[in-house]
């Protein structure tokens, strides 16, 4: 299933999926039988690993680490190029955004942005990178073609999470020290509205629809449930000790609760949590595989990527990584 | 005069949610010590949140909630700080607890966002004792003074383990 055919068979599945359902059964046999969501699944992960000052890849069909890069600057946030190829890491010592060929698994620039840049996210058509400066209270915009940063705006303090909608029109902004968010317009880089949420967010992961964002609270231990169209809270889910992000999969929120030790999984329609699972200590970064079938947690104080499955909510996989891993950001590839 | 007096402002309106900040690369700190003492007895002490009496450092607990989760405890200091702390885990079976900082002058202790587990391993008549905390430094922007940088921080913090756990083994050992 996890072979290279299976991942042929799965990319084959993907491209017929405008057919629809007969599409999908005439090639279910591919999959030795199992039907599968036509997504396919990510094949690495790229954990930040901030003590080790490392990045680590992490193969996912083998579910071990395969490379250990050196990034330098206490790596915190990243981000992916649309596509995969590229991954850019910050380095919020180093100030600068580190630029990784994927493929080579190289270092292949550095960018000096800000004073202390964390969080990171990638515009939709790969044009833009923006990232937010903790110390300065800014978003930064970067052409990564030139590697300038091409402008900033002002959002609220300390801004840590950054997230793109899927139509590219609007960033969403974690101010953790301000307990807001901000959105911005990417085409002006203006700060249209601000509004307050839980206390302290983090991390912010937007829908595939763009209709919903959601916050981890660090400080209140809950999550707040945005409406973009409207900016505004519309639902508050409480989670375990000291949230740090979320990741969204088959309509479930999954939250990393730092100092519980555990991912709290809450219902998207009904805002209840219907599980928790418990992984390695201190787990941060969190992201879905687009398969559906499972979400990676890393853990910062048990040095692991985690595998979660979806399905039965427990985890399959501690995979080791580098010192510290915060994989702060989109991860996958 | 105007930049001098609007720069002021601003950071008077910044301080106040400043505490609550920290920068952004965390620090951990973990130390062990092996007792000559069964776990239970090692536990008996170290496990009672409500009395920390064993430090050196420490001179008075005052505490509510015994040893539940979120129990608190104000830690009055010899020299006579304090710090505020509450459990966040207690395992009585498996001989561990975690608590956090709520509350602590940098000028005290220079953290942020410090948070500990103590756990006791048994082995017949010996234990071991680890003593584990995850925490920022105590400066809240770029380029921190000295006795308020990652340093200072993880100094202090081995500091107060080293000596705790000397002095627990003590003790424990001296049969008081």
């Amino acid at each position: 299933m996890r072979s290279p055919v299976g991942r042929i068979a799965r990319r084959a599945a993907a491209s017929l999926a405008f057919v629809g359902a007969v599409g999908m059964l005439a090639v279910a046999p591919w999959f030795g039988g199992e039907v599968r969501a036509a997504s396919e699944g990510a094949r690495e992960a790229f954990v930040t690993n901030q003590g080790g000052d490392s990045l680590s890849i992490v193969d996912l069909a083998t579910r071990k680490s395969v490379a250990e890069i050196a990034i330098g600057g206490k790596p915190a946030g990243v981000a992916m190029a649309p596509g995969g190829r590229t991954a850019y890491v910050t380095a919020p010592e180093g100030k600068e955004v580190v630029v990784v060929d994927a493929e080579a698994r190289a270092v292949t620039s550095r960018i000096a942005v800000g004073k202390g840049p964390v969080g990171i996210a990638v515009h939709p058509d790969g044009s833009r990178i923006y990232v937010a400066d903790w110390y300065e209270h800014k978003l930064y915009a970067v052409d990564p073609t030139t590697g300038t940063v091409t402008g900033s705006v002002d959002v609220g303090l300390s801004p840590s999470g950054v997230a793109v909608t899927p139509d590219g029109k609007l960033i969403v902004t974690a101010d953790r020290d301000s307990d807001e968010v901000s959105l911005i317009d990417t085409e002006t880089l203006t700060r249209r509205a601000h509004f307050a949420v839980g206390a302290r967010p983090f991390g912010v992961t937007i829908d595939a629809e763009g209709r919903r964002a959601y916050t981890a609270n660090v400080q209140s231990d809950d999550v707040s449930v945005i409406d973009i169209a409207s900016g505004s809270v519309v639902a508050t889910v409480k989670v375990g000790s000291r949230p740090y992000a979320v990741a969204l999969s088959g309509g479930r929120g999954y939250v990393t609760d730092q100092y519980a030790g555990t991912v709290s999984v809450f219902d998207l329609d009904t805002l209840k949590v219907v599980g928790t699972v418990s992984v390695g200590e201190f787990p941060e970064g969190i992201e879905a595989d687009p398969s559906g079938d499972a979400v990676y947690v890393a853990c910062w104080e048990s040095n692991t990527l985690e595998r979660i499955d979806t399905k039965t909510l427990e985890v399959t996989d501690r995979i080791p990584v580098g010192e510290g891993p915060r994989a702060f950001g989109a991860f996958l590839r | 005069m105007v930049r001098l007096l609007a720069s002021a402002l601003a950071l008077v309106a910044v301080l106040p949610l400043a505490a609550e900040a920290h920068g952004p690369t965390r620090q951990r700190v973990v130390e062990k010590i092996e007792i000559n003492a069964p776990a239970d007895k090692v536990w008996a002490v170290v496990g009672n949140f409500q009395d920390m009496s064993w430090h050196p450092a420490v001179a008075k607990t005052e505490g509510e909630g015994g040893n539940a989760v979120d129990a608190t405890r104000t830690l009055t200091l010899q020299s006579g700080g304090q710090i505020h702390e509450k459990i966040t885990k207690y395992d009585e079976a498996g001989k561990v607890f975690n608590y956090v900082i709520t509350e602590v002058d940098v000028k005290v202790l220079p953290v942020e966002n410090y948070s500990s587990r103590i756990t006791v391993t048994g082995d017949g008549e010996k234990s071991e004792v680890e003593w584990w905390g995850a925490f920022y430094r105590g400066f809240l922007n770029n380029d921190p003074p000295p006795e308020l940088s990652d340093e200072a921080a993880v100094k202090a913090i081995t500091d107060v383990y080293t000596s705790g756990l000397a002095a627990l083994k003590e003790k424990l050992e001296g049969g008081n």
